[in-house]
């Protein structure tokens, strides 16, 4: 087993390797033959790959704690879901998990329709150079293979925190995001290096950068979905050197998504474009740098690790390589690229839309960065807690719903404004409609209301624009709502897949502003058989129990709630005390309806008499996580439909040609 | 003489549960002190596991007990651990450009969008020059909309 995994990873190395020098004598030979030795390599390492990714998972699974990694991650007493999702539990299992992801995708991409595509070398071997990349760091400093020099009877054990379904679905997610940007931005560099200036990269990877940002949102609302059941502090997004290191991305690709479509129809932005990618994808090598270095405090970091300098000097790498590429072709980019028509215009609003996705990137980077950024130059040191990111991030994404409210009623090339003002009517009286209504109903917090107004008006601007395309569906085609409504959706399932996701985003708004300004929190302690009563809950606590599960002792209090005077049930939270673990855990109970969460903490007991309990009141923190689906829903929507639209700007210069 | 017990008696009924009104942590005061400090990055922690934040709290609740104001309680810390002690830069320069920074980019970047928009746009008004004769008759010009309005119907 030690050989099989160790050799795969040598393997790996220099397979990869093989990989590149195949390509680069194939492109310098134009032999088809290297080329085709080079795809073979591919082959090979997503073989390799999985089998030193099936071989850990196998000791995972059965306990081999002579294996360093399988001992410090895993105990007996681990159910096998979490033995298996250990995997990536580490540092040199993550780092395996990357490799194992990149390579399969690597095999997709040089084994898809387009493998005659004279893009191709260039592109599998730009994603080799970052196979051979991970494979290196593992052989030199993380190898998930490694011995121990004295077999432990039991392992370590898993940090609790990490024993919740989110640990099956966030890592993994996101590692699908991160890797999966890999693949536009070696589309992106190759089409530069091959002088290739039009839209065919773009046209090319379109599914591959829309499923990226998929699993990037899906992977930051599972670890918001996460954070919340499992952290015990009530909250879903702390600002997070780390989790802001998966926002920065999903930020700028979200950029990338809008700006392409400028590309695809006026063939501009070319600059702008590629240089939103190779962002998007050296931020994904920089969330992996931060949670590496250790540079930044973190909960998500991996504490023992000194692969940030690998991780930096890679990075430093691919940048200065990709900007070397964008300037030798910066000429010729900006060569026949079409002008905006006027002020007024969709491509206006999407370029103020990416400077104000831009800007929150930014603001991101900034504040996750300057603790350490003031402490080099100026010697102060200071943090940036959530606060600060509240503060700062609130205008910009405030501007971005607003935004988003008004660009999809502007049209392409000219906008009429009074055409405009007309469509923008009933999404207004909407915004207005909410916010009078909250003022009446006594909703406090003016900057709330604004946002929520904002939504609202944003939301409108959507439903309007759906009512709009039914409506002229009907009037040329007769047919019934439920028809048209359908075959309108299916006909441009790009725009309207892009309207759902637009939905889901003012779904969470709602969540995310209600949740931050209405949450109420109050500590008490209780004797037994006495309540507590926040908002329009009353929570008795009947008896504090004491039982042990797979050798942890685990202590529940029993509870019953009442909301408005009706009965609605018990709730059990608990304390688990593993036997691997010095801190014991917290098991939140929560109560949820569609307005609000009870979440309810067991903080800490005098006796099994007298309990202390931290109990919140979220408001709309469930319409967080429906927002997030329907965000998924709407990208799978847009990404199993929808036509690529390089066609859009070849048929528009052919119509110019014939017409000129 | 009576009027002295009485104003005496008046004066401690409004004082008395003033003064012994201890906060707590579910007091509005603490909470707002308790926001703004960073405890060592222990912040975002959960109370009941974590021992560090725990005496924070204590801290705090004893201080604002002891009669301390808040300034004077984010002081305490401030002079302790220095601006580390909160979770938000201070004031000073390294705080201003912590804050600033953001609206600069922000302010840049619309100075570039906006240059570049004008760029784009000029470039449009001059092509528009070049290629004002494209129409060669109003007939054209109807054809060429006619046709227009075809395809936007065959889309349907």
């Amino acid at each position: 087993m030690y050989l099989i995994g160790n050799i795969s990873i040598y393997l790996g190395i220099v397979i990869s390797l093989y990989g590149i020098i195949a390509n680069i004598v194939g492109i310098k030979k134009k032999s088809s033959k290297w080329i085709e030795s080079a795809r073979g390599a591919v082959l090979s390492l997503a073989f390799v790959a999985s089998i030193a990714s099936f071989l850990l998972l196998y000791l995972l699974g059965t306990s081999q704690f002579q294996y360093k990694y399988v001992a410090s991650y895993t105990n007996e007493s681990l159910p096998i879901a979490y033995k298996l999702t250990a995997f990536w539990a580490g540092n040199a299992g993550s780092l395996l998990l990357w490799a194992v992801l990149l390579a399969l995708y690597t095999a997709m991409v040089v084994f898809s329709k387009e493998k005659k595509n004279p893009m191709m070398p260039y592109v599998s071997s730009i994603l080799m150079v970052n196979i051979l990349f991970f494979f290196t760091v593992m052989a030199l400093n993380a190898n998930p293979f490694e011995m121990t020099d004295k077999i432990p009877a039991d392992g370590k054990g898993l940090n609790p925190m990490l024993q919740n379904p989110g640990m099956i679905l966030h890592p993994v997610t996101l590692y699908m995001g991160y890797v999966g940007l890999a693949v536009p931005f070696a589309f992106g560099i190759a089409a530069l290096i091959l002088k290739r200036m039009d839209s065919e990269w773009i046209k090319l990877t379109r599914r591959w950068t829309l499923l990226a940002w998929l699993f990037l949102t899906l992977g930051n609302v599972i670890g918001g979905w996460w954070a919340y059941l499992e952290l015990g502090w009530g909250g879903y997004w702390a600002w997070d050197p780390v989790e802001n290191a998966s926002f920065l991305p999903w930020l700028t690709v979200s950029a990338f998504l809008h700006s392409v479509m400028i590309q695809e129809r006026k063939n501009m932005l070319k600059t702008w474009n590629v240089s939103l990618i190779i962002l998007s994808y050296i931020l994904t090598l920089f969330g992996t740098f931060l949670v590496r270095s250790g540079i930044l405090t973190s909960v998500h970091a991996f504490g023992d690790s000194n692969l940030g300098t690998y991780f930096l000097v890679f990075m430093a790498f691919m940048m200065l390589f990709s900007l070397y590429i964008v300037m030798t072709r910066y000429g010729l980019l900006k060569k026949d690229s079409s002008p905006i028509e006027a002020y007024f215009s969709k491509e206006s609003s999407f370029l103020l839309n990416n400077m104000i996705l831009v800007a929150a990137a930014f603001a991101v980077f900034w504040g996750t960065m300057y603790p350490l950024i003031s402490e080099t130059f100026t010697g102060t040191k200071v943090n940036v807690g959530a606060p600060y990111f509240d503060k700062v991030m609130a205008p910009i994404l405030l501007v971005l719903i607003v935004l988003m409210g008004i660009c999809p009623l502007i049209a392409w090339q000219k906008a009429v404004f009074e055409k405009f003002m007309k469509n923008t009517l009933w999404p207004l009286a909407m915004g207005v409609a909410t916010a009078i209504i909250l003022f009446a109903v006594g909703v406090k917090g003016i900057y709330a209301i604004i946002g929520l107004s904002a939504t609202s008006f944003m939301f409108g601007t959507h439903l309007q624009e759906f009512a709009r395309g039914i409506g002229a569906r009907r009037k040329a085609t007769k047919e019934n709502v439920l028809k048209a409504a359908f075959k309108l959706t299916v006909k441009n399932q790009r725009r309207y897949g892009g309207y759902i996701v637009h939905i889901g985003i003012a779904v969470i708004a709602v969540g995310v502003i209600s949740s931050h300004t209405y949450s109420t929190e109050v500590l008490k302690t209780v004797d037994a058989g006495n309540s507590i009563k926040t908002g329009d809950y009353s929570l008795k606590f009947n008896q504090l129990t004491e039982h042990t599960k797979n050798g942890n002792g685990i202590v529940v209090a029993d509870i019953d709630v009442t909301y408005k005077g009706k009965d609605i049930g018990k709730i059990k939270p608990e304390k688990i005390f593993y036997e691997t673990w010095p801190e014991p855990s917290t098991e939140v109970a929560i109560k949820t309806n569609w307005s609000q969460d009870l979440y309810v903490v067991l903080s800490s007991w005098e006796n099994k008499d007298k309990v202390t309990f931290m109990v919140k009141v979220n408001p709309f923190v469930s319409w967080i996580w429906m927002g997030g689906i329907i965000m998924v829903i709407g990208t799978a929507f847009a990404l199993i439909g929808g036509r690529p639209t390089t066609s859009r700007y070849q048929i528009n210069k052919g119509i110019s040609r014939v017409g000129g | 003489m009576n009027k002295k017990i009485l104003l005496t008696t008046l004066l401690l009924l409004i004082l008395i549960p003033g003064i012994t009104t201890a906060f707590t942590y579910n007091s509005k005061e603490f909470k707002h002190i308790i926001g703004q400090l960073d405890m060592q990055g222990h912040a975002d922690h959960e109370l009941s596991t974590c021992s560090v934040k725990k005496i924070y709290y204590d801290e705090v609740v004893e201080m604002l007990n002891g009669g301390k104001s808040e300034p004077e309680i984010i002081q305490s810390y401030v002079d302790e651990y220095g601006q580390a002690a909160l979770r938000t830069p201070g004031g000073g320069t390294s705080g201003w450009i912590a804050w600033g920074m953001p609206a600069a980019g922000v302010g840049i970047g619309s100075v570039i969008v906006g240059v570049w928009l004008r760029k784009l746009t000029a470039k449009k008004a001059e092509s528009k020059l070049e290629t004002k004769a494209e129409w060669n008759s109003e007939v054209e010009k109807e054809i060429a909309a006619k046709t227009f309005d075809e395809e936007r119907r065959k889309l349907f």
